[in-house]
């Protein structure tokens, strides 16, 4: 028997209170001017054309998309291995789980300020200096300073510290694909690669779902790695939508415009979304 | 009732209760029913106000303090919100959020023109102190930009004298390149740095030869791609050009820049005096770092320092202990505080008398203060609070190579003309 329906009913009234009141006076303020002090006055949809002109605004589009990308494919695919190695009979599995795992654990600025070291340009420490002392100094570079790399060097910050959860979640699904399945597969002569292709990756694709969905809605709207990190910078290098919306609101004062900028962004997850889940969940089977 | 057979009414009221607690408390927070005073300022603040609110005596505070984005962030949000402290951080002028001229526009300062000190702020910075005539920021005094230098990395490269022009100070950072130092340590990847080299040449490069030029960019009779900004950003990328930063300056930090100069790894930063105790902290030796002003000029008299009121304090105009908060502010007035904050941020005071100690660090600077050779910081005469960044992502873009100086400046004047 379900319990009465007013049970809910303190539990929307907070729901109401935090989410959707500010959802829907922030929708409201997106066609203002209101600079957080002072008056405002409705600008209909100048701030949205405002948007659409902004170099840095269309830049940080890009960047953004650039950035989901990178962290969809490596992270997963790095999660992918992991777990597959892990799922393996190696002694040591247990404590190799808890030990991809950890970074996902710490807060996300700490990781960008632990990283900010690491990253460090001077020859001699940091990655660079690892880089020295095995012998490849040739590769050394400015991480997080040089325009070209910084995005990139967020990202593999960013995937360095969640592929153990991409690889937790990959891990589940592995271990929900029946042995047995497994076992009729190697009786009829398959190899690793095609029970791999054949029997794990179909039945895979649940957790392909979830951790794409995850690491895709993650990487669009991504703010305290790359704030912590960069700043947005050098220069315009490395801003996100979330870093624009960030400062246009809280070091400029322009929260009408910054506003706007939030429902681009909101919606624009939304979509991708709901477009992946789509042809997502069409390839999931099951096992019986 | 004890846990175990607790019952659900039992427990309805346990949590009943623990949740009013919880919503008198976080209440009670923000109100300060209690009779202290609240305030919110910078980490640079900490030093002077620590020592002189313990001197005040009258009144409690509960002081808090944070980096400067933070707080430029967080008490903005209070300030729209109505729950902003009683006395708070702002910012001299204009061009920043947190700016007097963008908070007094929203009516959200106190009026101080009653108090004693205001009658003797020099008229040159009144534009920092006053909105519409009326006072309503409380600063100790003028901090400057200059070359923060580590004496002995400077008689190991055989300079003796310190440079009074621009070939001098070029000649200046070779001696020290030879001597195998690196001769400016550049912390770019911290944004507020990028401007400071700019900021030390703009004075002699733009002012000195035409005072009214922030008042022709507000009439838009000028523009920076059309004036002596120009020549600044060309004097900092060959400064570049010739191999006087360290490496990467874009991925270096203020910290690392600090801890360079402190350490006798590099000759100088250029740097607001206000960070000079920061730099003292880094070196095993206080004494081994001092201050020279940055030379822009061709001659010896032709060059101006930029001189910036420093970070100071505003009372909420809606505080509910608003006489105690001016008081305090009245308190900060007297000569004798003003001269303790100025010392504690080795700073020039705002106001001297005899009794006024000036860090030995400033001396070669005060001749260009007398002689009203002296700027405030550019962007205190900026409209609007996106300039400032905008100039920090084009330092930072023309130190990477990634745009050119028309291009920077183009940026610039887009950005101020968004007013």
């Amino acid at each position: 028997m379900l319990p009465p329906w007013w049970f809910a009913v303190p539990a929307l009234l907070v729901y109401a209170v935090v989410v959707l009141y500010p959802t829907g006076t922030g929708i409201v303020y997106a066609f203002t001017d209101w600079t957080g002090i002072g008056d405002w006055s409705f600008v209909g949809f100048d701030n949205f054309t405002k948007l659409w002109d902004d170099d840095a605004a269309r830049g940080s589009v890009v960047n953004t998309l650039l950035l989901t990308i990178a962290i969809v494919v490596v992270q997963n695919g790095v999660g992918l291995l992991l777990a597959l190695g892990v799922h393996t009979h190696i002694k040591s599995r247990a404590l190799l789980r808890v030990i991809f795992f950890a970074p996902a654990v710490v807060s996300p600025v700490m990781v960008a300020f632990l990283w900010k070291y690491v990253y460090n340009p001077k020859p001699g420490e940091g990655l660079n200096g690892l880089l020295g002392a095995i012998g490849l100094g040739s590769w050394r570079q400015d991480w997080l300073g040089d325009p070209d790399l910084a995005l990139w060097s967020v990202a593999f910050m960013v995937v360095w510290q969640f592929a153990g959860y991409s690889m937790v979640i990959f891990l589940a699904g592995l271990e929900s694909v029946p042995d047995n399945l497994h076992e009729a597969a190697m009786i009829d002569g398959a190899g690793r690669w095609q029970r791999f292709r054949h029997v794990t990756w179909p039945l895979l694709a649940p957790a392909v779902t979830v951790n794409v969905m995850l690491s895709t809605i993650g990487g669009l709207k991504l703010f305290d790695q790359v704030y912590a990190a960069t700043n947005g910078g050098p220069g315009y290098a490395s801003e996100t939508l979330s870093t624009v919306l960030y400062k246009q609101a809280f070091v400029f004062g322009n929260y009408g415009y910054s506003t706007a900028i939030a429902l681009v962004l909101a919606l624009f997850v939304s979509a991708i979304s709901l477009v992946q889940v789509q042809i997502l969940r069409g390839r999931e089977v099951t096992a019986g | 009732m004890t846990i175990d057979n607790l019952s659900r009414r039992g427990f309805l009221v346990l949590t009943g209760g623990a949740a009013a607690m919880a919503a008198l408390t976080a209440c009670g927070g923000s109100g300060s029913g209690d009779d202290s005073l609240r305030l919110v300022g910078v980490a640079d603040q900490q030093k002077p106000l620590d020592e002189l609110t313990k001197a005040y005596g009258k009144v409690k505070f509960n002081a808090s303090y944070a980096p400067t984005d933070q707080v430029q962030t967080s008490v903005r949000t209070q300030l729209g919100a109505g729950n902003a402290p009683d006395i708070h951080v702002v910012f001299p002028g204009n061009g920043s959020a947190m700016s007097m001229a963008q908070i007094a526009k929203a009516n959200l300062l106190a009026d101080l023109s009653d108090q004693e000190w205001t009658k003797k702020i020099p008229d040159n910075f009144k534009p920092a102190f006053q909105s519409g005539g009326k006072t309503c920021f409380y600063s100790a005094g003028a901090s400057v930009i200059g070359a923060i230098y580590n004496k002995k990395v400077f008689t190991d490269a055989g300079i003796t004298a310190m440079p009074t022009t621009w070939p001098e100070f070029l000649a200046v950072c070779e001696k020290i390149k030879q001597s195998g130092k690196i001769p400016i340590a550049l912390g770019a990847q911290t944004p507020w740095i990028t401007q400071l080299i700019t900021y030390a040449l703009v004075p002699s490069t733009v002012y000195a030869k035409d005072p009214d030029f922030d008042k022709k960019m507000a009439d838009g009779k000028a523009s920076f791609a059309t004036s002596g900004w120009a020549d600044a950003f060309a004097m900092y990328l060959d400064l570049q050009k010739r191999g006087y930063f360290n490496d990467n300056p874009n991925g270096t930090t203020f910290e690392q820049q600090t801890s360079m100069v402190a350490t006798g790894e590099a000759g100088m930063a250029i740097q607001v005096s206000a960070v000079l105790p920061d730099f003292r902290k880094a070196a095993k030796n206080a004494d081994d770092l001092s201050m020279f002003p940055v030379p822009g000029g061709d001659t010896a008299d032709s060059g101006w320092i930029p001189a910036g009121i420093v970070v100071g304090l505003g009372v909420s105009a809606r505080s509910k202990k608003l006489d105690q908060a001016k008081a305090f502010i009245e308190f900060l007035g007297e000569q004798k505080n003003i001269n303790a904050w100025a010392e504690a941020v080795a700073c020039v005071p705002l106001v001297q008398d005899s009794s006024s100690k000036i860090d030995p660090a400033l001396d070669s600077f005060l001749p260009f203060l007398k002689n009203d050779k002296a700027v405030p910081f550019m962007d205190q005469a900026w409209p609007n609070a996106e300039v400032q960044p905008a100039h920090f992502a084009a330092v930072q873009e023309l130190l990477g190579g990634k745009t050119t100086i028309p291009e920077a400046l183009k940026k610039l004047d887009d950005t101020y003309r968004k007013g």
